[in-house]
């Protein structure tokens, strides 16, 4: 900016307010001969919409080098007044804002000391704004289709939202199957509405509805790599083999009738099942599995006993191999979920009789392991059930919180099994009951089980066995205890860890995905373009799975918009590769990973789309080789002099 | 502490005349999105803050470099503050804890130079703690003035 130039100086009385308090003639009179040549305008309120208006006129006619407004907080109408500059032709960068509504004659008694201090201020930001240099937002296209990284409730409801909207969906899940936890429970809380019937249109839709071109599921497949940022992300996916050909296999399952190999059915958490086979009846894609532990064939032994069955030649497929995808993105969903801690405590472990939920829900079930008899070890029926809630949860020796799920799931399991054994008594001891809702009410009232309050599983004790197995509480409280189901606490999903730590996420005490706001952020992460959806985010039921996946999408197409341009803040660090000397100290500090490393040349590179503008590495840069634009060192310096003449 | 009943000029004048012959410079430097967001609320409250405060804005308290502090005190300032986030609250994830380590440096770096610690001042004061902001400055500017 040349000496000859003037800086228009706009001095608000902000309706007599600063005022009161600040003279704005003695301000102008002492700082008249500032070589910024300050061109003074005094108004009465200048935020207002009239006011604005003459100022645009008034900054067109005068054509000032830069612009100094010295009313309130930058906080309240930065943003304000950097438009007027731009509606008066002026680079809205040229601006410097002096907050002396706030800042000075509010908290100043003297109306001297605060004229003072206003003028002190202005001069800073008078020498300050010389310094500014003109920026402009750079406008860079976004990829609209959005990965989604999960497939139970909440992440099919996010990519069906999607996919509605016509966006391209990769649906990422690391089972053989989608659905989720509820798809394998028979009933659901609070309307005992079946699992299945409520999911299975939703998983057809998915794989076969209107939909299902704009959505690519990938089964058996996990994410190892996400490069970008927001509008731009790249994952790498990794998908196991499945040894079918999904192309052919017709889902009769004739392979695994006749399959001699056995596995662990782990999705049961209970019995058996064909190294080729699914998990249960009903589980979609309707697409067998092979293991590659169990499979004779793939150990190495001679076997043709499924490809011999197969009616169409070619649907196994064992040359199958692992597959590595690349994925584009704008956005990603994650809805990775939770899981019930498996490890028992050390009073049930090695007990014969003891279930933990998941599996319990799966006796329950008509798919399940037993064809939802409830059943002993031993195949008969139970006397008596004793269900012990907070197993593990508001337990410090575990987790502290409230796995916040099992209240209600526990009066269904009372209610299930009183209905499937007559007779059986059915106990739930609790250390703490919450069942809130109005749709709740009627399985409360009609709780089929005793309730005992208990202090924690460190009083319990576990007497005797068989039919005449109690626990017996710490105030002497006896619970006949045939058949024991634990709620064990609720805990991240497998998943969750391994992408909070590829994507550098923030994650709770609890180890779930931290929102960017608990309450008014919820299903999205700090870092931009990643959103939460379902039990990642913290223990939750189906409903709020759904109505977070819906969310969660609704908020990737807000951000992603066809056609919008990602408007980037040119208020970025900078790094001067003539000036930098390799140091690699600014790589380390970053806390977006905004800097990457030029091999070639040897130098330090900010990626402005990933820059939040903090200036953390232009401070620590012991070769000032990072100017941080808009808070320059020369800014900083001359608005230091500024309050220090 | 409301802004009426504050006479740090009056007593301190009383006190130590010499004092009162030279303003004091006290250069604070403010976070945006806690410390700054503090010191609105402070004048929202209409809490005192004395005016030798001259407050320059930066985006991060993790973007203050030591060198601009040195320079503050070698151009005449008779006191400087950092104020940051809280630990955990960063906007920009741990800036502030980069504030700190500096912080910690410059306490034991600053007296070898001839410039008494007690003249230079970190701490944090969240969006909310208007009456923190007031009570840090005011004794802050008070503790300048025992020293002058």
């Amino acid at each position: 900016m040349s000496t000859q130039e003037k800086t228009a100086v706009i001095l608000c009385a902000c309706s007599g307010i600063i005022t009161e308090r600040i003279d704005w003639g003695k301000v102008q009179a002492l700082l008249a001969s500032h070589p910024g040549r300050p061109l003074f305008k005094v108004d009465q309120l200048a935020c207002g919409a009239d006011n604005l208006e003459e100022l645009a006129v008034w900054l067109t006619a005068e054509k000032p080098a830069r612009v100094v407004v010295a009313a309130c907080s930058p906080r309240e109408h930065e943003t304000t007044f950097r438009r007027l500059l731009s509606d008066a032709g002026l680079n809205p960068y040229f601006l410097q804002f002096v907050n002396v509504r706030e800042q000075v004659s509010w908290v100043t008694c003297d109306p001297q000391a605060a004229t003072a201090k206003a003028a002190r201020l202005i001069h800073a930001a008078l020498n300050r704004v010389s310094r500014h240099e003109a920026l402009s937002e750079r406008s860079v296209p976004v990829i609209t289709d959005v990965a989604v990284i999960g497939a139970g409730p909440a992440g099919m409801q996010a990519a069906l939202t999607l996919a509605r909207a016509g966006r391209q969906v990769t649906l990422i899940e690391k089972e053989p199957v989608i659905g989720g936890l509820p798809v394998r429970f028979e009933e659901l809380f609070p309307n005992l509405e079946c699992g299945p019937c409520l999911l299975e249109p939703i998983m057809g839709e998915l794989l076969h509805g209107p939909e299902s071109a704009r959505v690519n599921l990938l089964t058996l497949s996990e994410v190892t790599q996400v490069k970008g940022s927001f509008g731009n992300w790249t994952l790498s996916v990794a998908q196991k083999p499945r040894y079918v050909n999904a192309e052919l296999c017709i889902g009769c399952m004739m392979c695994a009738a006749v399959c001699p190999a056995r596995r662990p059915n782990r999705w049961n958490g209970a019995g058996e099942m064909a190294a080729v086979d699914v998990p249960f009846a009903g589980a979609l894609p309707n697409l067998p599995q092979v293991d590659e532990a169990a499979c004779l064939r793939l150990k190495g032994e001679t076997c043709e006993a499924c490809t011999a069955e197969c009616p169409v030649e070619g649907s196994l497929d064992f040359d199958d191999l692992p597959r590595e995808y690349t994925v584009q993105a704008g956005a990603v969903v994650i809805a990775t979920g939770a899981v019930e801690r498996q490890e028992l405590p050390p009073l049930f472990a090695g007990l014969a009789d003891v279930r933990t939920a998941y599996g319990f829900e799966r006796l329950l079930a008509m798919n399940g392991p037993t064809g939802g008899e409830l059943t002993l070890d031993r195949g008969a029926a139970p006397g008596s059930l004793a269900i012990v809630q907070c197993a593990g949860s508001l337990d410090p020796e575990e987790i502290p919180y409230c796995s916040g799920t099992c209240c209600r799931a526990a009066l269904k399991y009372a209610h299930l099994a009183a209905s499937k054994v007559e007779g059986l008594a059915v106990t739930r001891l609790v250390r703490e009951q919450s069942v809130p809702g109005v749709d709740a009410r009627r399985q409360l009232e009609n709780d089929h089980a005793r309730v005992v309050r208990y202090g924690g599983l460190a009083g319990l004790k576990v007497e005797g066995d068989g039919a005449g197995r109690r626990i017996v509480t710490h105030d002497g409280s006896v619970v006949p205890a045939e058949l024991i189901l634990l709620c064990r606490p609720v805990v991240p999903g497998e998943g969750t860890a391994s992408l909070a730590e590829l994507l550098e996420l923030d994650r709770d005490q609890g180890g779930f995905l931290a929102p960017l706001h608990p309450l008014s952020g919820s299903c999205e992460a700090a870092l931009k373009g990643i959103f939460l959806a379902g039990s990642c985010r913290g223990p939750a039921d189906v409903r709020e799975a759904f109505a977070t996946g819906t969310a969660a999408a609704g908020l990737a197409l807000s951000e992603l918009v066809v056609g919008r341009d990602l408007v980037i803040d040119p208020q970025v660090a900078v790094v001067d590769a003539e000036r930098c000397a390799g140091c690699r100290t600014c790589l380390t500090l970053c806390p977006y990973k905004a800097i990457s490393w030029h091999a070639v040349d040897k130098v330090a590179e900010v990626s402005d789309l990933l820059c939040r503008g903090c200036g953390t590495c232009v401070a620590a840069c012991p070769a000032g080789a990072i100017t941080g634009r808009g808070f320059s060192r020369d800014m900083l310096r001359a608005e230091l002099t500024g309050v220090l003449s | 502490m409301t802004c009426q009943s504050l006479p740090v000029a009056k007593t301190v004048a009383a006190k130590s005349p010499a004092a009162s012959d030279r303003a004091l410079k006290v250069v604070a430097f403010l976070c945006n999105w806690c410390s700054y967001a503090g010191a609105d609320k402070a004048g929202s409250n209409q809490l005192a803050v004395p005016p030798e405060v001259s407050v320059i804005r930066v985006m991060c308290s993790g973007r203050v470099e030591p060198t601009l502090i040195l320079e503050a005190f070698e151009k005449g300032a008779d006191g400087v503050m950092v104020l940051a986030c809280h630990p955990g609250d960063c906007h920009y994830k741990e800036g502030n804890l980069r504030a700190f380590c500096r912080a910690e440096l410059l306490e034991r770096m600053l007296p070898q130079l001839g410039v008494p610690a007690e003249r230079y001042r970190f701490d944090y004061v969240s969006a909310a703690e208007a009456d923190k902001f007031s009570q840090l400055t005011g004794a802050f500017v008070a503790k300048l003035r025992a020293l002058a």
